[in-house]
């Protein structure tokens, strides 16, 4: 063996980690690896150790006890830890409370002091449906009826939305221009013309399959009721002094935004290529540090979102969904002042759309249609810059684009000004 | 196409390619590389495997027929009316093979040019006319010559080794020594394809998204020279691994590149990149044209030729036929005037590659003429103009992402840095570095593997 290892030192140090490796992957397949992608033909088992230490998943944490919700425990724990922070320092107005509550669920009530956060902030469930188009809606509704909508609201929104979709007059999928601000000028008059469009956090009308989710296919659970609903805000248009207190986070699209056009010189940038809505919060951002930080440190009036291309083809809508949850309502609870804006993932152009099964536009208008369901038109907001940069058939403008993803550095100056177009201005106190 | 850096290469194809050699008597080996070797090309062509099967099937043919052994005494014998029939046919036929392919990738669609067709074909020439002028001693059999046009590790990009470097039919033991040395180089390779090219694709991928239009001056530069590096690490990483993969069956190390950016001109440069193709024009075109033995008129048409040639050879644009008529151009003036001047100035020679070669990369990387007019009036804005939505700030940017892999991959261009590699690879602590290497290159591919959006993130 000695003499072995002397004539072909590289061959038999490969060899053996090569095994180990595989013995690793093999002994993980049940346990910490159990979420790696394994096909026998392409990926041998031992890329499972590769993937997993991706996300963070280290050979060693085999060993750990009850080792298969290693990452689940870690991430709970954390967003307990997160919760706490800013809990502590917001002022537990009601808007706390949604994160709270989920930190309970998700960390299993392990955590004593998230829980106590939680339970003293579970007296004002309702806070989300108390923020929902009071002024716009049809009024009257008592606070406990709000509560019924927004808490088992389930069948009940669904139903409405159903009939509501069946009013509706735009084609969900088509990605036709929303019609413009101007066009809706009633939008802010009680909704006459759009009626039954439920208030509250919308609940999916059905769940995703498992063929869905095997081949990546992002469902369409929501429909459009989310985005017909933010449709019925009237936008303002602003200069660029609107975004002196604004903050933008986002992925490399965001990236391009920051770097093609002024608005870096007003607006604060946390973005990087590769972002992800699960990593938007913790993320360091190369000189900069975290969201989070940012959030402590800075007091924001606008804070923009786009995130979710990266994702696609990762996961279901609902996991998706459950994440950019989480994000605005922890952007919500530290910065409650500040308007946050959920931006609908940009397209692809029609040669990707139509060639790639995961980067196709139905899977970006599934999520972007969950997204929007989040917007209540007062404090969140849902635009679709698609609006600006898309064709007639709803696909990213060739044009604008090399690698029918991103827009030219030149382009991104549409995207400025359709964020002008779209500024979120007070109404003056009514008398 | 089954590529050398892709998983199913590395843990599937590769471990049972080699295990089945190793165990077949020496005598059947060669049967069964044949066949791995069409089973590996088929994988990645499955139509057109049918194209290679009859060119080999025709070439082996007309080999055989006109086979005959040299006396020794004079290289070229009186030629025979036959043998000159039998190669005419055999090398008309290939050219016209490869002609039709590539009449139909340039007027039809790129994508019905066969995977590696311009290699082998080269290599079928290379055997019809080292045949032809009884360069190769011992009567090749059929399953050689097969062997010989499909080799796995070649068929797809080369290196276009000549038949008689292969040394066929006398194939060298397989030792554990050469699995050994074939492995290091083959993970080299990996390393310089997966660890730098492929990072600094990315470079060059971005500035396309950005647009032309809006990268600075400096950025403009800094992409020139990561495109230089990347398509550097991408070819001669592809090369170290198929020769890597040559020694680990037995075969003798084939070079195909000679740290080229070390040149003091571009005529040696081209003597270093890509020597096998270089080679093949000097052995089969440039020499049998008189080479420059000849007039001055003569030398320009000859070197004229070869580099239209070696354009056509390369892609189906036009831009590839500027980018082989500047460096034409340049070889025919270093030639005429001042070449033996820059190799009397190492400075100035050196200078002089490092500038110009980027500039030609550019010519080679855009196909788009518009384009690349733009590229340039970015590269020297006096010509240019100032650009649409620049952000002048870029540069600091990309050097942030991007320093470490220049840094690398400008160390591996000096021919001192990779002598001393060599001459410590049985150190262990190369060994070490070398299998860190190979592991980090695996960790990267599964991370991207069958999920292009991994390694090119948005």
């Amino acid at each position: 063996m000695k003499k072995l290892i002397r004539r072909c030192p590289f061959l038999i140090l490969l060899a053996s980690m090569g095994i180990l490796f595989s013995l690793i992957g093999l002994g993980g397949r049940n346990n910490i690896y159990e979420g790696q992608e394994y096909d026998p033909l392409k990926k041998p088992v031992l890329s499972a150790v590769f993937t997993a230490m991706k996300e963070g998943i280290y050979p060693w944490q085999i060993f750990d006890q009850g080792s298969a919700p290693v990452m689940a425990l870690e991430e709970s724990s954390g967003r307990g830890d997160q919760a706490d922070r800013l809990s502590g320092e917001s002022d537990l107005s009601g808007q706390a409370d949604t994160t709270g509550e989920e930190t309970m669920a998700l960390s299993g009530g392990e955590e004593g002091s998230a829980g106590a956060s939680a339970q003293g902030g579970a007296g004002s469930q309702g806070s989300i449906s108390g923020n929902s188009l009071e002024k716009e809606g049809a009024e009257s509704k008592t606070g406990a009826d709000r509560e019924e909508v927004s808490v088992s609201s389930g069948e009940k929104a669904a139903e409405q939305f159903v009939s509501g979709n069946q009013l509706g007059k735009r084609d969900p999928a088509s990605g036709t221009k929303t019609e413009s601000p101007d066009s809706h000028g009633g939008s802010r008059q009680p909704q006459a013309d759009a009626p039954q469009i439920p208030q509250g956090r919308l609940e999916p009308l059905r769940e995703s399959t498992r063929e869905e989710y095997l081949n990546h296919i992002s469902a369409d659970i929501y429909g459009d009721a989310g985005v017909m609903r933010a449709a019925q805000y009237e936008f303002s248009q602003v200069d660029e002094s609107y975004f002196d207190d604004a903050l933008f986070i986002g992925d490399s699209r965001v990236v391009g935004l920051r770097d093609y056009t002024d608005l870096s010189e007003h607006a604060d940038f946390y973005c990087e290529t590769s972002l992800t809505i699960q990593k938007m919060l913790k993320e360091n951002f190369s000189g900069k540090g975290t969201v989070e930080e940012a959030l402590s440190e800075n007091e924001y009036g606008k804070i923009y979102i786009m995130s979710g291309i990266n994702e696609l083809g990762v996961g279901t809508t609902e996991n998706f969904m459950e994440q950019y949850t989480q994000v605005v309502d922890t952007i919500r609870a530290a910065q409650p002042q500040a308007k946050i804006f959920i931006q609908g993932i940009m397209r692809v152009t029609g040669k990707k759309n139509s060639s790639d099964a995961i980067f196709n536009n139905s899977n970006i208008n599934a999520r972007n249609n969950a997204i929007a369901t989040l917007a209540d038109n007062k404090q969140i907001f849902y635009i679709d810059v698609n609006e600006a940069v898309c064709d007639e058939e709803g696909n990213l403008n060739a044009e604008y684009t090399f690698d029918q993803l991103h827009l030219l550095g030149k382009y991104n100056d549409l995207w400025k000004q359709f964020l002008m177009a779209h500024g979120a201005v007070d109404a003056p106190p009514q008398d | 196409m089954v590529s050398f850096s892709g998983l199913e290469f590395l843990f599937r194809l590769l471990p049972i390619f080699l295990l089945l050699y190793y165990i077949t008597p020496q005598r059947h080996r060669e049967s069964v590389l044949l066949l791995e070797s069409l089973i590996f090309y088929a994988l990645g062509e499955p139509v057109y495997v049918i194209l290679l099967i009859v060119t080999t099937a025709f070439n082996c043919y007309f080999g055989m027929k006109m086979w005959r052994p040299g006396n020794g005494l004079s290289i070229y014998e009186r030629p025979n009316r036959r043998r000159r029939n039998f190669f005419l046919c055999a090398v008309g036929m290939d050219v016209a093979v490869l002609a039709l392919f590539k009449c139909m990738a340039v007027f039809v669609d790129s994508a019905l040019f066969p995977l590696g067709l311009s290699f082998y074909i080269f290599k079928m020439i290379s055997f019809q006319a080292d045949l032809y002028r009884q360069e190769i001693r011992e009567r090749p059999g059929w399953k050689q010559a097969a062997l010989y046009f499909t080799l796995f590790p070649q068929v797809e990009s080369g290196p276009i080794m000549r038949y008689g470097e292969g040394n066929f039919g006398a194939p060298g033991q397989c030792s554990l020594e050469k699995v050994e040395e074939g492995l290091m180089c083959f993970a080299a390779g990996l390393g310089m394809k997966v660890l730098l090219a492929d990072r600094l694709a990315i470079l060059w991928n971005d500035l396309q998204m950005i647009g032309f239009q809006s990268i600075s001056t400096p950025l403009a530069w800094l992409g020139a020279a990561g495109y230089s590096l990347r398509l550097y690490f991408d070819f001669q990483g592809y090369s170290l691994m198929a020769s890597g993969l040559m020694v680990m069956l037995g075969y003798p190390y084939i070079v195909n590149f000679d740290h080229p950016y070390a040149s003091r001109s571009i005529a040696e440069f081209y003597r270093r990149w890509h020597m096998t193709l270089g080679t093949w024009f000097r052995n089969y075109v440039y020499i049998p044209l008189g080479g420059s033995r000849c007039g001055r008129k003569r030398l320009i048409l000859n070197l004229a030729l070869v580099w239209l040639l070696t354009g056509i050879w390369h892609g189906n644009g036009f831009n590839y036929l500027i980018w082989a008529g500047v460096i034409g151009i340049f070889i025919i003036l270093e030639k005429l005037f001042y070449g033996k001047y820059l190799q009397k100035a190492p400075a100035v020679g050196n200078l002089y590659v490092l500038i110009l070669i980027p500039l030609t990369w550019v010519i080679f990387a855009i196909t788009d003429i518009k384009q690349l007019g733009i590229y340039f009036g970015r590269l020297f804005p006096f010509l240019g103009g100032p650009g649409i939505a620049v952000n002048p700030g870029d540069i600091s940017r990309y050097m942030r992402d991007y320093s470490a892999y220049f840094i690398f991959g400008i160390a591996l261009c000096v021919p001192a840095v990779t002598r001393f590699f060599r001459e410590h690879k049985s150190h262990p602590l190369m060994v070490l570095l070398l299998a860190a290497v190979f592991w980090l290159a695996v960790y990267i591919q599964s991370n991207s593997a069958g999920n292009p959006f991994m390694y090119l993130n948005f």
